[in-house]
């Protein structure tokens, strides 16, 4: 007899739907899978069968095929053993057809017939073509984020088919009301002093800029960093199920409530490879951690330590704001808009990089210097030095301004942005530019100026002028942008490469 | 290029180039074989490799070694060859003894045995000569200070010889290519005359050498070995009447600079620096240990036993009074001081908001009043220096 039951496989962080037909037929007894299983995928064989013998259902002593349709889309993981428990149990005549209609199936066996949780619940059940799906207790919440779907969720297989077969009610689930998650960020009233990187995150939280923080160890930069994902708006629904459907497709926990509202934070070690920072691998693609900190914060810490080669690979998505990952067995596109925060050490000794201060050889400077690449250094918009704080600052036991009150001044300014049609200014085009950033005479001869001394390259006319727009929306002001907003983007936009010493021309 | 020199004498340069030219051959090795043997017979010895025993126990314990590799270099060149391609880019050749050699070197304790130069024979002209040196890694006030005594002894009439290095040195010979009408620079390098070290310096060194003379032991397509360096620092020191540090850190260059001076009975005037500067480390040391301070013009011409006529101090030639900047920009000025301070420090003791500050520091900038060096703001005497 043949069944055919509806699944779904995962394929980067989207998901593909997938029908496991299952042939029982007399002949020597055999169980094959066919249908590009990868190596999980085909191990089922022996889950299912020793998940049925313990929930004391009936094994048949026959040929038994399993194909798993479009047999062309690689399938990867454990997810398709459910679909083929019921399909045997549909096929040896354990369960009508009918009780399985509408009905999707999506979740790994335990040998003892447990139902276990999967990876990337979320965009399976999205991907599944019938308005039921059962999934795992655990799976429950992601799945019910797809709000077309009707969810089932079961901890084993007796109870499954006893519901399928009607002899019992389908377990009951728990509400699930939207409850906020309680990661709390950091709060900026711990920064004491330091008001110009203080600014400079406001900025960056504002109008969307890459921020790098250059100082010595112990200035404070990670805890800086860490403060800016508390400034940054919450994510609106559709970035919040984007968001929820990258972690889960990396089997990452959901926080409770299942969207992810708060911007994520992810600060990947300088060790991580090309792959694990923009996604790829071999087999199945998983998103990197440039998707995974998607509507959130990427902080790359000690800069200069990750390998240039790996750092290159984040201009495109930078530019982008998504992901493409070609490999031989397809392509996969993942959303990737971040607010890229770095910090690094001025040169390799650790001193304060001040004029006369270091004490590397010039060649070894040089080579530092040489990791980061220019291009990379110019999708900077803001680079400020980041110094110890004034001793006086830090015993004096006046808080700083709170992360709730900088979080305000950033969201009305963003509103500004929000008026003019982008998320945030650094989303402005040249175009854009020219008509929303109207500049004083002054201001124009000063750019002039900047770009003839080399200072600018054309990419960093325009970001000055943004930086420069987003300053003046943070003080609400109105009009043309001055001479002393360009002098302000300028000095926030430092150079920490510029040759040393007197030099002639 | 030998002008009014003997056939003899151009045979013996050709030697002399070639000699030169062999790998590891210092000084007193070159000064060894030559007290022996004369150019031509220095020359049939290393290419043959028989050393006399003398010159042996001059190189020591690898004597055998270095031979091999004087034979090998010198079975791929002729002394005519080294001469002609010497002749043919312009550079002079001389012998010590001979017209031409600079007079103080001549009774140095460890004078070079052949010197190489290019442009025209400053130092020969025997005036006072001072030699500005200093750190790679200085702060914009040693450029300054540097750039201001080079143009001022330039201006006076006195020779000012440096390294052609970066920082002080190159703050130094941009001070007298600045003066008006005033002497022409010297510089010593320690690479061959064909190799620009370091490469950025290009631009200066091809000035140099245009307004005046450029000085080296190496041969021609000699690169920068490492012992090359303190044994250019010797021939600075020698050439100088008195050494001038600008700014140095506790261990450099211009520290070996110093000993070589101190050898030879050269006075050094040191610049005070700040005590938290550590490029200043160095020279505020040597300040301790008893060398005279150079605060101002005047005090490096009364070392020279030289009177100025105006002294002009340059603390108040500092402090005057920025005629192009805002008074509410002087301000920040103030706060700034003379020591490299951030963005963020000039904010805490401001206390101004950060566009009030940025656009501050903006138009000082173009005032010229302060520069920005990765980040690091610097207040400058508002005069041009590079």
């Amino acid at each position: 007899m043949l069944a055919s039951i509806n699944s779904a496989t995962l394929l980067g962080v989207g998901g593909h739907p997938v029908r496991v037909e299952v042939h029982v037929a007399n002949g020597l007894p055999a169980f094959g899978v066919v249908g590009l299983p990868d190596a999980s995928c085909r191990e089922a064989r022996d889950r299912v069968r020793a998940a049925l013998v313990s929930s004391g259902l009936a094994w048949p002593s026959q040929r038994i095929t399993v194909n798993l349709a479009p047999t062309g889309v690689p399938k990867a993981g454990a997810v398709l053993d459910l679909a083929m428990a019921v399909g045997l149990l549909v096929a040896c005549g354990e369960l009508e057809p009918e009780t399985v209609d509408g009905l999707a199936f999506l979740g790994e066996l335990g040998l003892d017939g447990s139902i276990r949780p999967v990876a990337g619940a979320l965009p399976l059940v999205d991907a599944v073509e019938v308005e039921g799906v059962v999934v795992a207790p655990e799976n429950r919440l992601e799945a019910s984020l797809v709000e077309a779907r009707q969810v089932y969720s079961v901890g084993d297989l007796r109870s499954l088919v006893r519901a399928l077969r009607g002899d019992d009610e389908w377990p009951a689930s728990p509400d699930l009301a939207e409850f906020d998650e309680i990661i709390q960020y950091p709060d900026l009233s711990d920064v004491r002093g330091q008001p110009i990187p203080r600014f400079a995150l406001e900025v960056a939280a504002t109008g969307g800029h890459h921020l790098l923080m250059i100082g010595p160890p112990g200035a404070g930069k990670s805890m800086l960093a860490r403060r800016l994902p508390g400034l940054l708006p919450r994510l609106d629904s559709s970035d919040a199920l984007q968001a929820a459907r990258i972690r889960s497709a990396v089997g990452e926990e959901l926080p409770p409530g299942g969207l992810v509202r708060r911007p994520p934070w992810r600060a990947p070690h300088h060790g991580a490879s090309a792959a694990a920072l923009v996604g790829g691998g071999s087999g199945t693609m998983r998103p990197g951690e440039i998707s995974l900190a998607h509507g959130g914060v990427l902080f790359l810490d000690e800069l200069g330590e990750f390998a240039p080669k790996v750092l290159n690979t984040l201009r495109q998505p930078l530019e982008e704001g998504t992901v493409r990952v070609s490999r031989v067995t397809g392509s996969t596109e993942y959303p990737a808009r971040v607010l890229m925060v770095a910090a690094m050490n001025p040169c390799p000794c650790g001193g304060s990089g001040a004029p006369g201060g270091c004490r590397c050889p010039e060649s070894v400077r040089a080579r530092y210097v040489r990791r980061v690449s220019g291009p990379l250094l110019d999708r900077f918009d803001l680079r400020v030095d980041v110094r110890r704080p004034d001793p006086g600052e830090l015993l004096d036991g006046n808080p700083g301004e709170t992360t709730a009150s900088v979080a305000d001044r950033v969201a009305t300014a963003r509103q500004r942005a929000v008026d003019r049609g982008v998320r945030a200014n650094s989303d402005l085009s040249p175009s854009d530019l020219e008509a929303e950033a109207v500049l004083e005479p002054a201001a124009v001869s000063l750019l002039e100026a900047a770009l003839h001394a080399g200072r600018l390259s054309a990419r960093g006319l325009h970001r000055v002028r943004a930086v420069a727009l987003t300053i003046s929306d943070l003080q609400g002001d109105e009009g043309s942008l001055g001479a002393d907003l360009i002098d302000t983007a300028l000095s926030f936009r430092i150079d920490p490469f510029s040759p040393v010493g007197p030099s002639v021309r | 290029m030998s002008g009014g020199s003997t056939p003899d004498e151009v045979a013996d340069h050709a030697f002399l180039a070639a000699l030169a030219g062999l790998p590891a051959m210092g000084p007193a090795r070159l000064r060894a074989l030559l007290g022996l043997l004369g150019p031509a017979g220095s020359w049939k010895v290393a290419s043959s490799g028989r050393l006399p025993r003398e010159v042996q126990a001059v190189i020591g314990p690898r004597a055998a070694s270095v031979a091999t590799s004087w034979v090998e270099a010198a079975r791929t060149c002729t002394p005519e060859a080294v001469l002609a391609e010497l002749q043919s880019v312009g550079v002079t050749v001389t012998r010590r003894g001979e017209h031409g050699y600079p007079p103080a070197l001549v009774d140095d304790p460890d004078p070079p045995e052949v010197l190489f130069s290019t442009g025209r024979p400053v130092v020969n002209e025997n005036g006072p000569t001072v030699a500005i040196v200093g750190t790679r890694r200085c702060t914009r006030y040693g450029t300054e200070v540097a750039v201001e005594f080079g143009r001022g002894l330039a201006e006076a009439g006195v020779v000012v010889v440096s390294g052609l290095a970066s920082g002080i040195d190159t703050a130094g010979h941009a001070g007298v290519l600045a003066a008006m009408g005033g002497t022409p620079p010297v510089a010593v390098v320690a690479t061959g005359l064909d190799i620009v070290y370091p490469a950025q310096n290009r631009t200066l060194w091809r000035r140099v050498a245009d307004a005046g003379q450029i000085i080296s032991e190496a041969p021609l397509g000699v690169g920068p070995a490492r012992w090359r360096f303190p044994a250019r620092n010797r021939i600075i020191a020698a050439l100088a009447d008195v050494l001038v540090v600008v700014e140095s850190h506790l261990e450099g260059g211009s520290m070996y600079t110093v000993t070589a001076a101190l050898e030879r009975d050269r006075p050094v005037l040191v610049v005070p620096g700040p005590i938290r500067s550590p490029a200043s480390e160095g020279t505020n040391r040597l300040l301790s240990d008893g060398a005279a301070p150079a605060c101002n013009l005047d005090d490096i011409l009364c070392a020279l036993n030289l009177v100025c006529l105006e002294p002009v101090s340059l603390a108040t030639n500092h402090g005057a009074p920025p005629v192009s900047a805002d008074p509410a920009d002087l301000g920040v000025l103030d706060a700034l001081g003379w020591e490299p301070t951030t963005l963020d420090g000039l904010a805490t003791r401001t206390r101004l908001s950060p566009v009030q500050l940025g656009s501050a520091v903006g138009r000082l900038q173009r005032a010229g009043l302060i520069s920005e060096e990765r980040g690091f703001l610097q207040r400058c005497s508002g005069r041009g220096v590079p």
